[in-house]
């Protein structure tokens, strides 16, 4: 194992972690503000992929162009899904954890099986985008442009994020109805609304990341799976809600990912995170940057 | 007797009453199963083999002129023209699922035969579940060659399994050596389940016997989200012959990522799977230019048997794609079953496997370029050749045996 190894797998868990940071923080955020686990939030980004391809293969938009159509086309998904679904679900009389997690749960199992049937099973990609296959390489340690531009785009919008939630009343609303749903409604803030953006938020996040990921990813109906899961663990490493957290979390994860690599069998790779997201669950059970 | 327009009445709904049941008599049907992923990561794969067995079930059950068997002919003239139809499960590619798909096709829908399954770990449950109801079970392109080697008495297999692949695959190394080409390293690149385990394990055998250098085995985990800490391992071998055992999903992230990290491999030799899917190719084909797979199909037997160029064309109608080796091969097990019902003369899940036992089936009657289709006592056919291709100008061209080879190898790949 030589010093270049070492630092090359470094820099590509650093840039992966980004990037997983950056597909978690919608569901951090969601979770947060109302205490909803988006189960679908796999297939979000699943779809985030797809609208990206699409405008690529028909319109000729590079992934670049459209990153932000994908965004504002997931904010209006994710609105969509406050509204119609989530809404509603969290009225149940009774068990209101399991009919929400239910219901975003078979909202994810519905969105898969249209995306198999209007979509097709069939791999995609996008083929010859501005960044897609090409490479910065400095003193023998390459860096692939999708993920260095995706690592700019997520602490861009991390630091957009940042402060929004800080700086405008949008954001303080937000922080209000988080703290207190009830009292909110007696300043004259409807609670829907907020929510509704808030998943609208969520949903053009990971939208983002979907636009990313789709230069360097093949795109196929189930493809959201297993980030999902590395989303989950990451906004529980990181502390459930924390937008920060998720920030960290993603990084956190993409490095012990790219170290165990070195060390373990390259099979076994996922057993680091799950082994570091243990150990933060035994000794900080709110995660790293956990408030509750 | 006069004839009152009641009696015609009832004379009339008699008859149509007992019509169907006539007809049905004469041509009933014969139920086959297949379970496939049709759902899940290798969904792609199980659909295209839909419409395989479609294009099958058409030249069986309809009067097509190909010199294959019962293509002549409405249906199996050995069941008084009955005709097939199949019904599909869908497996996940879980073996659990798998599993509970055959029991439920066996009890509920009552086949007289199941096809599979894509996957070789769902192949293990479902063959399980054939065994013990007593139906046949035919692998029409799993390729572990453990699974003929459980003393199972209804598994059977026409095409090659990987041992068999990585022979010939080994034949060609060795082929290629002896011209003076660098092939004297290898490096191993496999996915975790029994298909990217059985097949490191045949080429680790092969390798030794023969005195090549494994460099570099890395198993990875299937439909990883990254592979750039496997493709640095690989980088850093720089093996003289990259040899990959990966599904569609996980060779179109190895190409990317290689191309990514500035990896250029010296050769290619994949053990086909994600490396015969068109999906690969159109996603990451530049980068592939010189690639080699093994196969049990090439579109290039059209030039000496032009049946294989008219049922792709078939098959072309109806997917849009042209036959590749799994779809090839999905096409044949619904032939050589469909044969060995005809001969069996009956649906009964005994008498089927004793006439598959007994099936003997010259290679120039099939679309593959196989010797013969015969099984031996464990269910498996040991003269289906495989083939090597090579991808060359967005198509594949037979390099390998120089019987069926139409152009020398280019080595190294560009």
């Amino acid at each position: 194992m030589t010093a270049e190894t070492i630092i090359q797998s470094l820099a590509s868990g650093l840039l992966m972690g980004l990037l997983y940071g950056l597909i978690a923080v919608g569901l951090a955020l969601i979770f947060g503000l109302m205490d909803v686990v988006n189960f679908a939030h796999g297939e979000f980004l699943m779809l985030a992929m797809y609208v990206t391809f699409f405008l690529f293969t028909f319109f000729a938009i590079d992934p670049l162009l459209s990153a932000p159509l994908a965004a504002a086309a997931l904010f209006v998904l994710g609105a969509a899904v406050y509204l119609l679904i989530v809404r509603f679900a969290m009225r149940a009389k009774a068990n209101v954890g399991m009919v929400q997690i239910f219901a975003t749960f078979g909202l994810a199992i519905v969105m898969r099986g249209l995306a198999q049937l209007f979509f097709t099973a069939d791999y995609r990609s996008v083929p010859n985008s501005w960044l897609g296959g090409k490479t910065v390489s400095v003193a023998g340690i390459y860096l692939p442009q999708p993920q260095l531009f995706g690592a700019l785009v997520a602490i861009a919008a991390f630091g957009g994020l940042y402060l929004f939630i800080n700086r405008t009343d949008f954001g303080r609303a937000l922080e209000a109805t988080r703290e207190d749903p009830g009292a909110v409604a007696l300043v004259g803030i409807d609670k829907n609304r907020v929510f509704a953006l808030g998943w609208g938020l969520g949903g053009a996040l990971v939208g983002l990341a979907g636009a990313i990921m789709a230069t360097f990813f093949y795109i196929y109906p189930d493809v959201g799976a297993s980030f999902a899961l590395i989303a989950y663990v990451t906004v529980a490493l990181g502390g459930f809600g924390s937008v920060f957290g998720a920030f960290a979390g993603g990084i956190v994860v993409g490095l012990v990912e790219a170290t165990t690599a070195l060390i373990l069998p390259p099979s076994l790779k996922s057993v680091g995170i799950y082994a570091v997201y243990l150990l933060v669950v035994f000794i900080r059970p709110r995660g790293l940057f956990g408030s509750m | 007797m006069t004839m009152t327009r009641r009696d015609v009445l009832l004379g009339a709904t008699a008859a149509a009453a007992l019509l169907p049941l006539a007809a049905r008599a004469q041509t009933s049907e014969v139920v086959i199963g297949a379970t496939y992923p049709l759902s899940g990561s290798g969904a792609q794969v199980g659909v295209d083999a839909q419409r395989a067995f479609e294009t099958a079930i058409d030249i069986i059950n309809n009067d097509q002129d190909f010199e294959l068997p019962l293509a002549k002919g409405v249906g199996l003239p050995g069941l008084g023209g009955a005709k097939i139809r199949i019904v599909y499960a869908d497996t996940q590619g879980d073996p659990q699922k798998g599993r509970a798909e055959a029991e439920r096709l066996i009890t509920q829908e009552k086949v007289c035969a199941i096809l599979g399954s894509y996957q070789s770990a769902v192949a293990v449950t479902i063959s399980q579940i054939c065994e013990r109801y007593q139906i046949p079970f035919m692998s029409a392109d799993n390729s572990s060659p453990s699974l003929h080697r459980r003393g199972l008495k209804y598994y059977f297999r026409a095409s090659p399994h990987d041992e068999m692949f990585s022979a010939g695959m080994f034949d060609f190394l060795d082929a290629m050596k002896k011209k003076g080409a660098k092939a004297q390293t290898l490096a191993l690149f496999h996915e975790d389940t029994i298909f990217g385990t059985d097949s490191a394990n045949a080429q680790t055998k092969l390798a030794t016997e023969r005195g090549y250098k494994i460099v570099a085995d890395i198993k990875y985990r299937a439909n990883s989200p990254s592979l750039s800490a496997e493709v640095q391992q690989l980088k850093a071998a720089n093996a003289d012959v990259l040899m990959p055992s990966s599904y569609t999903t996980d060779g179109i992230l190895l190409v990317k990522t290689m191309a990514e990290l500035g990896y250029k491999p010296n050769a290619i030799v994949a053990q086909a799977a994600g490396f015969s899917e068109k999906a690969l190719y159109d996603a990451v084909g530049d980068k592939l230019e010189g690639a080699i797979t093994r196969g049990s199909f090439s579109l290039d037997l059209a030039a000496k048997r032009p049946m294989v160029g008219k049922i792709n064309d078939l098959f072309k109608a109806k997917s849009g794609k042209d036959l590749n080796d799994n779809t090839s091969r999905q096409f044949m097990a619904m032939i050589i079953m469909a044969d060995a019902i005809n001969r069996a003369k009956s649906t009964d899940g005994e008498k089927i496997r004793d006439a598959l036992a007994a099936t003997e089936m010259p290679g120039d009657q099939t679309i593959m370029p196989w010797k013969r289709v015969k099984f031996d006592e464990s269910g498996q056919n040991n003269d289906a050749d495989p083939v090597l291709l090579q991808y060359v100008g967005g198509k594949f061209v037979t390099v390998f045996p120089s019987q069926a080879a139409v152009a020398d190898a280019i080595w190294p790949m560009k």
